[in-house]
């Protein structure tokens, strides 16, 4: 039972080390069980949500939390004072074999400290891997880290074996990665980045030709940025992002909302945590990467700070009133995507719907279409449901307002003075 | 020709009372299964008796007349737990049966929207379980997993466990519904039965040990700086809590 402990203990150490890293998904990877145990669901499966709203989908953990390197955000960093241990890749696949089995979890976040050095790590991870997919016969999803600085030999072998591999640029421009991360180079990053993207296309060339060759990376690469440790705007950010994902075919940037680990003089001294700050840059990494929005469209020399208290795209749509209100029965399919509330599955349903007749209105919620904002943005057959008109400076902040409380609905009713107008109309004339 | 209809509930009865309704545009006013909690002086109730056959061949009219999506809808609002579903179904198939294939894009119609939303709350929640189920490693050398969904959800996700874990003998059982799926590592099915609640299984050392890793490990994950309970209930319903071993 000793040894029990002893795992438990290494357990929490490491997933406290590990947890910062924001990554979680499992989607994007089709893999069949041959034979094993386990296999990935293309639409990715979350298992559960901590205290903190976050999901949990796979075992996040560090293989070892001891550090060479000292950068000022990291809670692993060398100078920090913590107990250091690290795991056996046996009992790496102990842990995720005996959560998969109980369907806590989807697959395994395998991510590290740098020991010794990049390429003696790298090999440290590929080995837990290797004993997972080869002895357990495990075919569940696995996210692998790769070390910054490590032999580009070893990022293949890492790819063939994970459904996705990662590097965390962290840092957003080159001169606050040598504020804060001193150790690392910028070009030891993004170099296995660019290795990385090479070689998935080759692989995908390869495996139109042939079916037998090895998958690499099926699921891609992502990285992640820390937001808030260091000064740069929303603007560069956003842009970097968008240059990612042109580039380098990445499927996810994450970002991180700086959390004070330490109190470092290099690091801003600042209350809270940038939450907000962070959520509206996903709302605009999402508008990027579905929407067909670019990031100049979102944000320019004048304003590069997403505004705190409007989504981005309400802003945008707020900046281009001209384009507005749009008639859903006609415009396209892109068009229907710029409008402020209406999203992917909204739009392909009122595409879908229409085709078999009109749509009014009242035909939106039915749907699923939420009108909270996009009502004033829609006509459905010449009708326009907002309670203030697109130019009306009261626009603004109706979007703000915060939602109606559901008692109220008995006593205000939300409808404009043109449909009252219709109502009457309609009694004079008899007509419903 | 109205009237209420009564079937004995499984899917082959439902087809064979719908064989015999749709073609021919009666409308029942209502289905069900049990004998109606007060008879009507003037409904007359049709008590349809299950014919397998005829079942068969309606269900292959029905995969030749319907779209893809549509079968789809229908196999979900089957396994949705709602009074109505067997007339939203049967008010679909009288609307696919004029308009084919395209009804299912007919998504604001008022024969369509309602089986539509029901199907989508069934196949959200069947989404949701590929996630919640917690196996248990029993004594008895298989892995029990008891849960309650809201609807009859195990014949939808069943297939999804029996690829992942074909290597395991392993139990769903629902217990709102009393019904179970059993999966048989050896010949690599499963089956749905009905299935009882007798107690909670005796459990082995080792499940003990890596519930409580999981649980040490869960709590260890959460960030103190971002405490969000409100996001945390509106993803983990305090009504799945009960069967969820991190919670528990």
């Amino acid at each position: 039972m000793a040894t029990a402990i002893d795992l438990m203990d290494k357990l929490k150490i490491l997933a406290d080390g590990a947890k910062y890293d924001v990554s979680c998904s499992s989607s994007g990877s089709f893999r069949r069980n041959k034979g094993g145990i386990g296999n990935a669901a293309s639409c990715g499966i979350c298992h559960s949500w901590t205290s903190d709203g976050r999901c949990v989908s796979l075992l996040k953990i560090l293989m070892t939390n001891s550090c060479i390197y000292d950068c000022a955000y990291c809670v692993n960093r060398r100078s920090n004072d913590t107990p250091r241990v690290m795991l056996t890749p046996a009992e790496v696949a102990e842990l995720t074999i005996g959560f998969y089995r109980r369907n806590y979890i989807e697959g395994l976040f395998l991510s590290t400290g740098v020991i010794r050095s990049p390429d003696h790590t790298m090999e440290l991870l590929i080995g837990a891997v290797r004993t997972l997919r080869q002895e357990y016969r495990f075919n569940g999803y696995i996210h692998l880290k790769l070390v910054p600085g490590a032999d580009p030999l070893l990022v293949e072998q890492a790819g063939l074996l994970a459904d996705r591999v990662s590097i965390n640029l962290e840092l957003p421009t080159r001169e606050s990665l040598a504020l804060l991360a001193p150790d690392k180079s910028r070009e030891a990053v993004v170099e296995p980045m660019r290795q990385v993207n090479s070689l998935i296309v080759t692989n995908m060339a390869e495996r139109k030709c042939s079916r037998k060759v090895p998958r690499f990376a099926p699921a891609g690469q992502s990285t992640q940025l820390i937001v808030g440790a260091t000064g740069e705007t929303d603007r560069q950010i956003v842009t970097l992002s968008e240059q990612l994902y042109a580039r380098l075919a990445l499927k996810r940037v994450y970002y991180s909302a700086f959390i004070p680990v330490s109190s470092d003089s290099r690091l801003p001294a600042r209350a809270g945590s940038p939450l907000r700050r962070e959520h509206r840059l996903y709302q605009a990494d999402w508008l990027l990467r579905y929407y067909g929005f670019n990031a100049h469209e979102l944000l320019d020399e004048q304003s590069p700070n997403l505004e705190s208290d409007l989504d981005p795209k309400s802003g945008w749509a707020l900046r281009h009133l001209e384009l507005f209100p749009v008639e859903i029965n006609r415009a396209d399919y892109e068009v229907l995507l710029r409008v402020p509330g209406i999203g992917v599955r909204s739009a392909q349903r009122i595409v879908t719907a229409r085709r078999q007749g009109h749509l009014s209105i009242d035909d939106l919620p039915l749907l699923g279409v939420v009108l909270k904002r996009a009502r004033y943005f829609i006509t459905a057959l010449g009708r326009y449901a907002g309670d203030c008109s697109p130019e009306s400076s009261l626009l603004r902040e109706r979007l703000l307002a915060a939602p109606a409380k559901r008692d109220h609905g008995q006593l205000d009713l939300p409808f404009s003075e043109q449909e009252t107008a219709d109502a009457s109309l309609s009694t004079v004339s008899g007509e419903l | 020709m109205g009237g209420i209809y009564r079937y004995d509930g499984s899917s082959a009865g439902l087809l064979t009372l719908l064989a015999i309704t749709v073609p021919r545009g009666v409308a029942p006013d209502a289905i069900c299964v049990a004998p109606p909690p007060q008879q009507s002086l003037f409904t007359e109730v049709t008590v349809v008796d299950t014919d397998p056959e005829l079942a068969e061949t309606f269900q292959n009219e029905l995969s030749q007349r319907l779209s893809p999506i549509s079968l789809h809808q229908l196999r979900h609002a089957w396994h949705g737990d709602h009074p109505q579903r067997e007339m939203l179904i049967f008010r679909y198939l009288l609307l696919a049966w004029r308009s084919g294939r395209s009804t299912s894009g007919m998504l604001a119609h008022p024969s369509v929207a309602p089986l539509w939303k029901l199907a989508r709350m069934v196949g959200r929640e069947a989404h949701r379980y590929l996630g919640f189920v917690r196996f248990r490693e029993t004594s008895g050398g298989f892995f029990y997993a008891p849960l309650s969904p809201d609807h009859r959800v195990l014949p939808l996700i069943a297939d999804h466990f029996a690829a992942r874990f074909g290597d395991q003998q392993w139990v769903l059982h629902d217990l709102r519904h009393s019904e179970g799926i059993v999966h048989d590592r050896t010949r690599r099915q499963w089956l749905l039965l009905p299935m009882e609640t007798s107690g909670d299984p005796e459990l082995t050392p080792a499940e003990e040990q890596f519930q409580s890793l999981w649980r040490s490990y869960f709590t260890t994950l959460a960030i103190d700086e971002r405490r969000n309970l409100p996001l945390q209930q509106g993803n983990v319903p305090l009504k799945v809590r009960p069967w969820l071993v991190e919670f528990a």
